[in-house]
């Protein structure tokens, strides 16, 4: 995930691109929670380097441009930390947002594939 | 059927796209983000997801017709390069058969599948994501970014970081190959050989790697 400041980084913001909701339990996913004191903040920002030291996500800072990029967790050990499949916001070939959330109910079939 | 191209710059996906003319919903990933969510190294890949958002397979090697150049006869002439790509790509797993047999028993049986996993073992047969390798994704991320910002000199540094600590996946290497010149006036150059910015290219990886038979995730059937 990308930052431009490590202050009021929205809760929301962070759990639609990781999938992790910070929580006043903890650092949520699935079915998975993490207890992390001081991670939400009571204005509903997210102490971004609480929640990569207790998930084990590398905070990686860029100065010359200004710019962190906030690594996976590395809880589990593998890439996914739970089965409940992440929802990304993905765009169709017109760029129109699609979310794999809106198939629910019929199996999905995802494939990766790339022009390279 | 969904498909997603990881692909930094998404006009890069609309020859093939439009050639396909696909009926699914056929999407593009220009943040390489599913890569990081769904343990995609490479591709083509896939994961199965359950009525109710579950996964039931993690990330794994999909093809369902095996490519042409696995069973074509390398003709005499070419490049000893192209020659030697072919004859490591003729060495990737090939099971192609039975994952389509899988995807139809799971089509008809959903979760009494066989194929079909419980949440557990699907974490448990994920990707394995090392420090090094959550690292790696930040690093590629920021590349990206810097890609898109300010320019790709500014993205190289980072995704030669990405590279070194994650030599298995492809398709940060495989994406930032495209993006430097190894044929004259060609960007996307689908050969992938030695160029002058990074420190690998795709066939002295792919046998550095232990050969086309390392080459995939070969699904467990």
């Amino acid at each position: 995930m990308i930052l431009e400041t490590l202050e009021h980084v929205h809760a929301a913001a962070i759990a639609d691109r990781t999938g992790w909701d910070a929580k006043p339990q903890g650092l949520c996913r699935g079915e998975l929670c993490v207890p992390a004191p001081g991670a939400l903040r009571e204005d509903g920002t997210v102490d971004v380097e609480v929640m990569a030291q207790r998930l084990g996500m590398p905070l990686v800072h860029d100065a010359e441009h200004g710019v962190w990029a906030l690594g996976p967790a590395t809880a589990t050990g593998r890439a996914l930390s739970t089965a409940a499949a992440a929802d990304p916001e993905l765009i169709d070939r017109a760029g129109n947002p699609f979310r794999l959330s809106s198939l629910r109910g019929r199996k999905v079939l995802l494939v990766a594939w790339a022009s390279y | 059927m969904v498909t997603v191209a990881l692909d930094v710059n998404p006009a890069h996906t609309y020859t093939w796209i439009d050639a396909a003319a696909p009926t699914h919903p056929s999407l593009i990933d220009t943040g390489h983000v599913t890569g990081e969510l769904f343990g995609f190294i490479n591709i083509p890949m896939a994961v199965w997801i359950d009525e109710d958002g579950m996964l039931v397979r993690p990330a794994e090697s999909a093809t369902i017709e095996a490519s042409p150049m696995r069973n074509m006869e390398i003709p005499d002439g070419l490049p000893e390069r192209l020659t030697s790509m072919l004859r490591e790509v003729k060495k990737i797993p090939d099971v192609t058969e039975q994952y389509r047999a899988a995807i139809v028993d799971w089509a008809h049986n959903g979760a009494a599948s066989p194929y079909a996993l419980d949440p557990d073992e699907v974490v448990a047969r994920s990707q394995p994501r090392s420090d090094a390798h959550a690292r790696a994704a930040a690093c590629f991320e920021l590349g990206q970014h810097l890609l898109h910002t300010v320019g790709h000199n500014a993205a190289v540094p980072w995704w030669r970081q990405a590279h070194e600590l994650f030599p298995e996946n492809w398709t940060y290497k495989r994406q930032a190959w495209t993006l430097v010149t190894t044929a004259a006036g060609d960007e996307n150059d689908l050969m992938q050989g030695p160029n002058d910015v990074y420190e690998g290219n795709w066939l002295d990886d792919v046998i550095a790697g232990g050969g086309g038979e390392a080459y995939a995730v070969v699904p467990a059937l």
